[in-house]
């Protein structure tokens, strides 16, 4: 009982950095224990074996962004091999929603960090720009390997798509330029109308938003 | 003289010490007596006839009121100090529904794109998908205990509850001292006799030639038993339904929680077991158990063959005088909360089904046998310490496999009558996954269903370049 009062002090400094509240906080280190089986870190197999991440076509790139230095937003590059609670926290603050008190500039600045957080999904090298064998990838993870598209009807979707993007950010392409690959401006360009708010947010519960119960719990 | 009277002296104080001693070995000897004559006559002897002298009923109901009262306190102590954490009973994020199809129509007509073929939004459906899982998913939580929303004053389940009064600590540290003092020896005691007795009783059954008598009696030494080893865990099982309870030649599955499911149901009737040979202790009990009556144990090498496994059921299932034999489907411990998946092979050998729901009261000690974190004895030891375990058992109407269905339908829809029943979550997905991972052909489903929508829609927006000519 007296150790979660020195974790009391540390969970401030975590949820000043990340803008969780301290319940959340709390939830998400259980959360944290559970996956990494009561160890300090966890690793790229402990987020491999969650059952329900299995069906997803982009698990890959969902797990490696959890290890991916540039999420942790100090200026690093390069990957982890495993993370300890704070990077898990950090990654998982950039699906907060926007809380009442958040003004205009900080929507804004919400907003441009969700699109660099899958930005950098995309840009695998580390280049500043989503090349068209990067999006080529994309598409093709999500797309079947065996189903009602083949590979090479995949592959030239994924060169339509990006010759539609192409056009759209630099209209006056000359026939013979070579289209780089999307930066990052392009990517909000293209992205500007998408309603984030709502779409690419998961919003944590706390006591608030629950009613209390006496008993024992249902699920 | 003075020597003379030293010796007495002397003597008359080895006398003393010597009364002394047999003054405690009396004692002893009257506690002891004491104790059995209350082990015996109290509590196996009803025991045995399937009797109950209501101690356990008014044992229970104390125990009720006193959980109650812990609870107002807590929640008052919780009022006061808004820093004590809360357990959220269903998940820690908020999930919004909506199929693959609706959320990425969704997307596109927010970019309000010309049905493009392929947009770099559709890719944030599974993003936001896949963090989800990551943070909250189904199945995870369902090897470890459940939390409770309230402190039941055991120590092992207090996760995050703190210090909220004198009274309750005080209350709380009578509870240990009854259940490990008071409860605890009587309750070895009674597990002891109990197992002892299973085998002698078995084995001197055994010796008889085959007979209506030595059925009779091999379920009366069976019964006794159990009943014997219920007591020693301060079990209060409820029956539901009885007019259901499975007949001879019938094959009864279950949920499973823990290995004292077997001694739950064992209670009320007798079952033909099924499982693997061991060694030692249990090994000693299963070959007893056999002398008795037809058991079905299995060598760790027949095991793996899956067909050796169902003609050997389906003899004794054959065999309409058999007893009833007794499954588990899910093949592992699950926490009670949930039925997961049940393995088709149980459901392949033919013959009545009767399912059957078993749900462990978690108020009064968590029944989940977390094998990963105890072995059997240190499990054991943690039941016999519990407050007492209160089960319900509703026994369901029997099955049989339809025409039109296989034997993996006929299990799900045996087990979703289960779940329904004792209102556990009913999951498709497999307990194996405790100790397996997820197979690839599970994403090759989302990746088939999301190529079909980008296809849909390539047949819509493109036209067919034969028709242009």
């Amino acid at each position: 009982m007296g150790a979660s009062q020195t974790r009391s002090g540390k969970y401030q400094d975590l949820a000043d950095k990340t803008g969780f509240s301290l319940e959340q906080i709390q939830n998400l280190y259980k959360r944290f224990q559970q996956l990494s089986g009561n160890e300090e870190t966890i690793s790229k197999e402990n987020l491999d074996s969650i059952p329900a991440l299995a069906n997803n076509p982009i698990r890959k790139q969902i797990v490696d962004a959890f290890f991916d230095k540039r999420n942790q937003h100090q200026g690093e590059v390069g990957s982890f091999e495993e993370i300890g609670f704070e990077q898990f926290l950090m990654v998982m603050s950039h699906f907060r929603p926007p809380t009442l008190k958040t003004t205009e500039e900080e929507k804004e600045a919400l907003r441009k960090e969700k699109l660099r957080f899958l930005f950098n999904m995309h840009d695998t090298d580390n280049d500043g720009t989503i090349t068209l064998e990067e999006y080529r990838k994309v598409v093709e993870e999500l797309l079947s390997k065996s189903g009602a598209i083949g590979q090479e009807a995949a592959k030239a979707i994924a060169d339509a798509a990006m010759l539609e993007v192409a056009s759209t950010n630099v209209p006056h392409m000359a026939p013979d330029d070579f289209y780089e690959g999307i930066t990052f401006e392009h990517f909000e360009q293209i992205l500007k109308g998408l309603e984030m708010e709502s779409r690419m947010n998961i919003r944590f519960l706390d006591v608030d938003t629950t009613t209390m119960r006496c008993g024992k719990t249902t699920s | 003289m003075a020597a003379l009277m030293n010796e007495e002296g002397g003597v008359a104080s080895r006398l003393q010490a010597a009364a002394a001693t047999e003054d405690l070995w009396c004692l002893a000897l009257g506690l002891f007596q004491v104790w059995m004559f209350v082990v015996v006559f109290l509590i196996m002897l009803p025991a045995m006839f399937g009797l109950s002298l209501g101690v356990t009923g008014v044992y229970i109901q104390v125990l009720v009121r006193v959980l109650e009262w812990a609870t107002l306190r807590i929640q008052r102590g919780r009022r006061e100090q808004p820093s004590v954490p809360v357990p959220l009973p269903n998940g820690i994020i908020e999930r919004v529904g909506g199929s693959m199809e609706e959320e990425v129509g969704q997307l596109r007509r927010s970019q309000s794109l010309a049905g493009g073929k392929f947009a770099l939004s559709d890719a944030f459906y599974f993003y936001k998908k896949g963090l989800e899982s990551i943070v909250d998913d189904q199945v995870t939580q369902r090897f470890s205990s459940e939390e409770l929303a309230s402190w039941n004053l055991l120590t092992r389940t207090n996760h995050n509850f703190r210090y909220i009064s004198l009274r309750l600590t005080i209350i709380w540290g009578l509870g240990v001292f009854v259940r490990y003092c008071v409860l605890f020896p009587l309750r070895i005691t009674l597990a002891i006799i109990g197992l002892s007795w299973l085998v002698i009783g078995t084995v001197l059954v055994g010796f008889l030639p085959e007979s209506s008598v030595k059925s009779w009696l091999s379920e009366l030494v069976h019964l006794t038993c159990y009943r014997i080893c219920a007591r020693g865990l301060s079990a209060t099982v409820h029956y539901h339904n009885r007019e259901n309870k499975p007949q001879k030649g019938g094959i009864c599955v279950a949920n499973h929680t823990t290995p004292i499911d077997v001694v739950i149901l064992a209670n009320d009737g007798c079952y033909a077991m099924v499982g693997q040979v061991h060694g030692g202790l249990m090994g000693v009990i299963q070959r007893s158990m056999v002398r008795a009556c037809p058991h079905v144990w299995f060598e760790r090498s027949e095991m793996k063959d899956r067909h050796a496994v169902t003609s050997r059921l389906r003899a004794h299932v054959a065999a309409k005088t058999k007893l009833p034999i007794l499954i588990f489907p899910e093949g592992t411990c699950i926490n009670n909360t949930s039925v997961m998946m049940f393995k088709k092979g149980s459901f392949e050998i033919g013959g009545t089904i009767y399912p059957v729901t078993i749900k462990y009261d978690p108020r009064f000690g968590d029944a989940f046998w977390n094998s990963a974190k105890h072995n059997m004895v240190s499990y054991l030891l943690r039941m016999m310490t519990s407050w007492a375990i209160v089960v319900n058992v509703w026994y369901l109407p029997p099955m049989t496999i339809q025409d039109d269905e296989d034997a993996a339908q006929f299990a799900n829809r045996v087990k979703s009558a289960i779940a329904h029943q004792g209102g556990l979550l009913d999951l498709a997905w497999d307990g194996g996954l405790k100790r397996e991972k997820v197979k690839d052909s599970y994403k090759e489903e989302q990746q088939k269903m999301y190529s079909s929508i980008i296809a849909g829609q390539n047949a819509a927006s493109s036209p067919k370049p034969t028709e242009e000519q």
